[in-house]
């Protein structure tokens, strides 16, 4: 196990040196944003010339790279063109936390509703109740998260209002100006309305494929002999749901919860966009339109360097919680 | 097929020639599969709704009417679901969008297939230090987050049809590429394949020929419910402001340009969304029931 640990790890090197290329080249095809202010007379030559070295852009785009790649390497991310005047690092540190919280309670809310739910399908199959969750959860997987947010926001904040007149929900943001140094539990229920919304419309989409890997799971395991066993030994129903056959199906689910962590830092752009929400996902869109490549590149790694190590994550627990699995 | 025979005959049915082929059996499979029925017929409809309905409306839908008391218009007999911001048919705008739309969801979804099926029958065939290097590849791909580049590219491409194309292929190919190694994986093994080795037919025949039909029911299903991501991705792109360019329609782009009045008429906002979920959960629907048909085990 530890060899394996260890040569999966050694593994991870040429992935990562493959999304920094693919990523910063498709970063690179943005066009070079000091070449309008070329335009302008009132700026020097010798200044623009200046930036645009500073930057990188007078290189081919490997050689940028490798000036980039020089610079993290000792640390150093780099400048962000987004926000001028802050490090790239500082940019990322200001989102990451926004977008961690908005997207764990989504994905926490998503699996309290949908584990039970995905049971209770699989338990009483081709019942009524089995019929309307996968009804709804396919309706779910196929919202687009852009035009349900909008009905959304139509909804709790135009059509249904406050007894004083205000919009019942706030329409966007995460925080009612002026109250950044409000005590913490008047900060923390002015938080959470902000928070109604998009986690709504995120876990709408994510509860129906939960649901429906948990059902799947449950269904292949509640076929196995050894539940049958269970049942003719006179184990009570309940039991044999709840030790027998759960114990089994949440294995392949304990994967698929390490494996969406990644997610919880890429954000979700969209969403972000609609509720305007200064997270991950919309920042690295904003920044790779404006060519801040030092900003978009911490973020993309970020998610992809987490993506790559909890999948090694995933299988670690699978072998740790599924005694059958032997790797060498 | 034995016990289908033997149910059929406790039935009392006669067996039709439809029950011995495989392609008949997945049809008759998939007609019992109620959602897929569902989600075929919402299908059958809207490929009616978009292709015949400019045969039936035949309204310009860039024709604009000039002067203010043509935007906006409410549904009326002239435009049975009203005008939008620039006073052109909001029903014709639909059909022609909705092509679009349909396209860019079909294209997109087969290309991605296609690819997905190259890189996966070479690296599942050939096996070696190819199936290392182009598996490490799809790998890295994966572990990417596709929405920021994708969104990077279309930026930087251009915003026609072909190229928002190009875009959701470049970004969709990783998940067939896999499915398809793992099929090559085990089919090479198989004794057909090892015939045609040995009547010397070449590496490129094996492949197309032997391995890649038996992959194409799985690959069907996989496109199928591709159609509907690619729909939801067009739309996406569209609604960041990088998809379909004005003055031509899709249905993304129509939502793009109905948020501004959102306040002002928000019906604008309701059409164009409708249809995008109603085609993707057509399509979701039929995949999972055309899945369950050629093989229920099968995890997509």
């Amino acid at each position: 196990m530890r060899d394996y640990i260890i040569r999966r790890i050694l593994g991870m090197i040429p992935l990562v040196l493959i999304v920094m290329i693919v990523s910063f080249g498709i970063f690179s095809l943005v066009p070079n944003p000091f070449a309008a202010l070329m335009e302008n007379p009132r700026i020097k030559r010798s200044d623009i010339n200046r930036l645009i070295h500073a930057w990188g852009f007078d290189l081919p785009w490997y050689l940028r790279f490798f000036k980039w790649f020089g610079g993290v390497v000792r640390g150093d991310w780099g400048p962000s063109l987004l926000y001028p005047g802050s490090l790239a690092r500082d940019v990322i540190a200001r989102a990451l936390p926004v977008t961690v919280r908005v997207m764990g309670i989504e994905l926490l809310v998503s699996l309290a509703i949908a584990l039970p739910i995905g049971i209770i399908s699989a338990v009483k199959q081709y019942s009524a109740t089995d019929y309307i969750v996968t009804v709804i959860s396919f309706l779910g997987m196929s919202m687009p998260t852009f035009w349900f947010g909008l009905l959304v926001m139509m909804l709790f904040s135009v059509v249904l209002k406050r007894p004083n007149g205000m919009p019942l929900l706030p329409a966007g943001g995460i925080i009612t100006p002026g109250l950044e140094d409000a005590p913490f539990w008047a900060k923390l229920g002015d938080r959470a309305q902000y928070l109604v919304m998009p986690v709504f419309v995120l876990a709408f989409s994510s509860v129906g494929s939960w649901t429906r890997y948990m059902r799947s799971s449950m269904l292949e395991v509640i076929r196995q002999d050894y539940i049958r066993t269970a049942r003719s030994k006179g184990v009570p129903e309940r039991s044999v749901i709840n030790k027998h056959a759960l114990r089994n199906a949440m294995i392949p689910i304990v994967t698929l919860i390490a494996l969406s962590v990644p997610v919880i830092v890429g954000g979700a752009a969209i969403t972000e966009t609609i509720f305007n929400i200064p997270g991950m996902g919309s920042l690295i869109i904003q920044a790779e339109i404006k060519a801040d490549y030092p900003t978009a590149m911490i973020g993309l790694l970020l998610t992809s360097v987490l993506v790559i190590a909890f999948n090694l994550v995933a299988d670690i627990v699978y072998a740790w919680v599924d005694p059958r699995i032997k790797y060498s | 097929m034995a016990e289908k025979a033997i149910e059929a005959k406790k039935k009392g049915q006669k067996m039709s020639s439809e029950d011995y082929t495989y392609v008949g059996m997945v049809f008759h499979r998939l007609t019992r599969h109620k959602l897929a029925m569902v989600g075929a017929v919402m299908l059958i409809f809207i490929l009616l709704f978009v292709f015949v309905g400019p045969l039936v409306w035949r309204v310009n839908p860039n024709q604009q009417i000039e002067g203010m008391g043509g935007l906006f218009n409410p549904p009326s007999r002239a435009h049975p679901i009203g005008t939008d911001d620039y006073g052109r048919d909001v029903l014709a705008r639909m059909f022609f969008g909705g092509r679009i739309s349909l396209f860019i969801g079909f294209i997109s979804a087969i290309s991605s297939t296609l690819v997905g099926a190259v890189v996966g029958l070479v690296a599942g065939y050939y096996g070696g230090w190819a199936d290392d290097l182009l598996m490490r590849f799809t790998d890295a791909m994966l572990s990417i987050p596709t929405f920021p580049l994708l969104i990077a590219l279309a930026s930087v491409l251009g915003k026609g049809v072909w190229q928002i194309i190009l875009v959701i292929v470049v970004f969709g190919w990783m998940a067939d590429a896999r499915l398809v190694r793992g099929l090559a994986l085990s089919l090479k093994e198989q004794e057909y394949v090892e015939a045609a080795r040995a009547i010397g037919a070449s590496a490129n025949r094996i492949m197309w020929r032997h391995l890649f039909p038996n992959t194409l029911a799985v690959l069907i299903v996989s496109t199928t419910i591709g159609i509907g991501g690619a729909i939801i991705y067009e739309a996406s792109i569209s609604f960041l402001g990088f998809g379909v360019q004005a003055p031509f329609a899709s249905w993304g782009n129509m939502l793009q340009n109905a948020q501004q009045f959102i306040w002002k008429s928000p019906l604008l906002i309701i059409y164009p969304g409708l249809a995008i979920f109603m085609t993707v959960l057509g399509f979701n629907f039929f995949g999972d029931g055309l899945r369950d048909a050629i093989d229920p085990k099968l995890k997509l």
